[in-house]
């Protein structure tokens, strides 16, 4: 059962990010796994996405996966790819799909360490915004607050840039702290996590 | 919960096994989802009633978060004293399994200490010798939804059940002996944007309780429930369903908030009264007044925090304290500090029940507070009504400018001041001890909709980064209003204090540093370096006719304190 249904929901890897690429949620999926195949097409069969602006969502925590696909499915947060897939899914199909990624281990994406001139730039900019204060010590993050250590640099510049004009509308206190932070430092915190 | 915290369950699966350890639970499947090390039984007598209501006469034991029901942080041991604490040493440290924030105060009940830590945990230890007892590993649900740490300021304990409210916002009963779930209820939805890190006060067979949710657009409340059964006996809803209030223009200390009243009766008319989502936590415990039935505790700020342009109105009852009547929850009175604070400098640290001065100079029962602003707030226990306020304990630049898009500058910064940290007070002296922090930060603000139990801030506080930051410990007569002492501290403080009988005042920082002072003109007598920040209140008892100082050294989340994972106990030679 389960081979046929990864059999039925792989996908097609290198074509870009259209809607063609990602498949429908299945009716009926029955384990986890069954229901968590649909996102390895884009997010990785092991855990690298397959393009660096697509977030890595195995070892994240379970809280945030859920409260993403829930607003996904509300339209609160907007992506062409995520709506379909998440438009049949009920809220234990999020909660099985967000703690199967989350008992996944985190995927090392190679990315390299900031400078100390970046770091020293990054660490200024949380000591102003308190980004700990949420995410907390080494950005590993808790319950609806994801980690943001050894994210891809690619995704985190562009979802903060996403924040920044709320085009990514689904947490506007998280666009209020973009706003007030500069793009400088913006990028410097993208680097620097990214390379944790 | 963090991979942390699962790395800790399979440890203790490991060691210790499950079968022996779930015994005598009410619920089978409770028990399954929790895991707990017992090294051993806490041999603890059930606390009564008439040993809360008398915790302040105790020197043996600390049984409430401040010591006793007026809040008081005075423990009246004395042999540790001025002559003597240069002598005070470790007696003992146990490291916890969690190395995150730590803002717990350590409850003692004859020879047994309770201490809680982030993601609440509840440990049981021996309090003479630091060994573990039985440890309580709260199985997290997956929606945790919080400001400012995953903390847990401890327990309170009443018969034989140890109460303690988790970050996913349960209400949790354990037995005191074994640390076994006795019951356990849902006090509000996490994914709205409730929380739980204050200590529950447990008086008269209730267990009272607030909330978190002030950052995420919550209708704040305090809930009273069954200390037995935990069936919800009454709430209170902190913020009423007229939340407009007087159209206040200015603070208690009487300085213009620059309100535009006009614009925000336009916006009532347009959009109604903001009270369901207007936050409104309330952080810390309730004092207790026995001899009236009377429970006073202060309300938390607006959602969202900067953004009052679509919160018309007083936005009643938060950054106010707030008098109820215990048995039944009903209101008796209030006092606001701030109407439609847009800067979160609200109410958090506790509430204390001293005897004052009155404006006649009379003595009568007040009710005193500590505010972010950085003034002890001195009132009329009988109707709430504010007698006077302290002179400022941090400095105060372009208040009230209102935040702007580009960042207004201001101080206090949005911590404070004085942030949930408890005072302690010394009646004899009639000082009030409190620890304070120096951010200076500009205030941005921005305009959003209410989202669903997020983030909900309407703009950003942020810290100046070429500006130094600093704390102190400033000791306040609160029947003058006067500074009588202040030491200054090379960082914000946050944590705690505790005043005792041997004339001293205990407090930490966040580099490390507890120490003791002279409490009565805060000359610095010992102190200790922690390895972590000293982010806790302190709280002194006895075990074997020794009288022992303990405090948690784990840092802190919010301003962000090198974290650790010590209980430190110390005592005399």
């Amino acid at each position: 059962m389960i081979g046929k249904s990864k059999g039925t929901f792989v996908v097609a890897v290198g074509l870009g990010f259209g809607l063609s690429l990602c498949r429908s949620f299945p009716a009926g999926a029955q384990s986890s796994e069954d229901k968590a195949q649909v996102c390895t097409g884009c997010h990785g069969q092991e855990g690298k996405p397959i393009d660096k602006t697509i977030p890595v969502i195995w070892g994240q925590q379970a809280g945030y996966l859920y409260i993403q696909l829930r607003d996904f499915k509300r339209n609160d947060r907007k992506s062409e790819v995520m709506q379909p897939i998440v438009a049949s899914m009920e809220r234990q199909d999020m909660m099985d799909i967000a703690e199967y990624f989350a008992k996944k281990p985190w995927p090392d994406l190679g990315q390299p360490r900031a400078s100390k001139d970046v770091s020293d730039r990054a660490l200024s900019a949380n000591h102003s915004i308190g980004c700990t204060g949420c995410h907390l010590d080494h950005f590993q993050g808790d319950g609806t607050v994801p980690r943001l250590a050894g994210q891809s640099r690619e995704y985190l510049e562009k979802t903060t840039a996403d924040f920044r004009t709320r085009a990514r509308g689904n947490n506007p206190g998280m666009s209020d702290l973009m706003i007030a932070t500069s793009p400088d430092d913006l990028a410097a915190l993208s680097e620097y996590l990214s390379g944790l | 919960m963090g991979r942390n915290m699962n790395r800790v369950s399979i440890v203790y699966a490991a060691l210790c096994g499950f079968a022996g350890l779930l015994t005598a639970a009410a619920s089978a499947q409770e028990v399954k989802q929790e895991t707990k090390s017992a090294s051993g039984h806490a041999a603890v007598s059930p606390v009564t009633q008439e040993q809360l209501n008398t915790a302040d006469k105790n020197a043996t034991n600390f049984l409430l978060t401040n010591g006793n029901y007026a809040q008081t942080r005075f423990h009246p041991a004395k042999q540790i004293n001025r002559d003597n604490v240069k002598k005070l040493h470790v007696a003992w440290i146990f490291q916890t399994d969690v190395k995150e924030s730590l803002e717990t105060s350590p409850i003692v009940v004859d020879g047994v200490m309770y201490v809680t830590t982030s993601f609440s945990h509840v440990y049981a230890l021996d309090a003479k010798t630091g060994v573990q007892l039985w440890h309580y590993n709260h199985k997290m649900g997956p929606i945790t939804t919080y400001c400012c740490g995953p903390n847990n300021r401890g327990v309170q304990i009443l018969g034989d059940l140890v109460y303690v409210a988790t970050l996913d916002s349960k209400l949790v009963a354990l037995n005191a002996k074994t640390g076994d779930v006795v019951w356990k209820t849902d006090i509000a939805d996490p994914e709205a944007g409730y929380s739980e890190t204050m200590a529950p006060t447990v008086i008269k067979d209730k267990v009272l309780i607030g909330t978190n949710g002030g950052e995420y657009g919550v209708r704040g409340f305090v809930k009273a429930y069954d200390a037995k059964t935990g069936k919800l006996l009454w709430t209170f809803n902190t913020v009423p369903e007229n939340s407009v209030g007087v159209w206040a223009t200015k603070d208690a200390t009487g300085r213009d908030m620059h309100r535009n009243i006009q614009a925000e009766k336009d916006q009532l008319a347009k959009t109604g009264d903001p009270y369901q989502k207007l936050g409104g936590g309330v952080w810390q415990n309730p004092a207790v007044d026995l001899a009236t039935n009377r429970i006073y505790f202060v309300v938390g700020n607006p959602s969202p925090d900067l953004d009052g342009s679509i919160r018309p109105g007083d936005n009643l009852y938060t950054d106010s304290l707030v008098s109820l009547d215990l048995d039944t929850g009903k209101y008796a009175c209030h006092f606001q500090y701030i109407a439609h604070d847009v800067w979160d400098l609200d109410a958090v640290s506790p509430p204390v029940l001293v005897d004052v001065k009155g404006k006649d100079g009379k003595t009568i029962p007040g009710v005193i507070h500590a505010g972010k602003t950085g003034h002890v707030y001195v009132h009329d226990r009988k109707d709430c009504s504010l007698i006077r306020f302290s002179e400022a304990m941090v400095p105060q630049e372009n208040m009230w400018v209102l935040p702007t898009k580009e960042g207004a500058r201001m101080l206090p910064g949005a911590n404070g001041g004085v942030e949930w940290s408890p005072i302690a007070t010394d009646p004899a002296q009639s000082l009030a001890y409190a620890i304070n922090l120096h951010q200076p930060m500009n205030y941005f603000v921005e305009n959003s909709p209410y989202p669903n139990g997020k983030l909900w801030l309407g703009g950003a506080f942020k810290a100046i980064p070429t500006e130094a930051q600093a704390g102190n410990i400033t000791a306040v007569d609160y029947n003058t209003g006067k500074i009588k002492w202040q030491v200054k501290t090379p960082e914000p403080m946050i944590g705690g204090i505790l005043a005792t009988a041997g004339g001293l005042v205990f407090t930490g920082e966040g580099n490390g540093k507890f120490a003791a002072y002279n409490s009565s003109d805060g000359k610095e007598l010992w102190n200790f370096r922690a390895g972590a920040g000293v982010n806790a209140p302190p709280s002194s008892y006895m075990v074997g006719g020794k009288q022992y100082i303990v405090v948690g050294a784990g840092g802190n989340t919010q301003v962000d304190f090198h974290r650790g994972n010590n209980i430190i106990a110390f005592s005399l030679d």
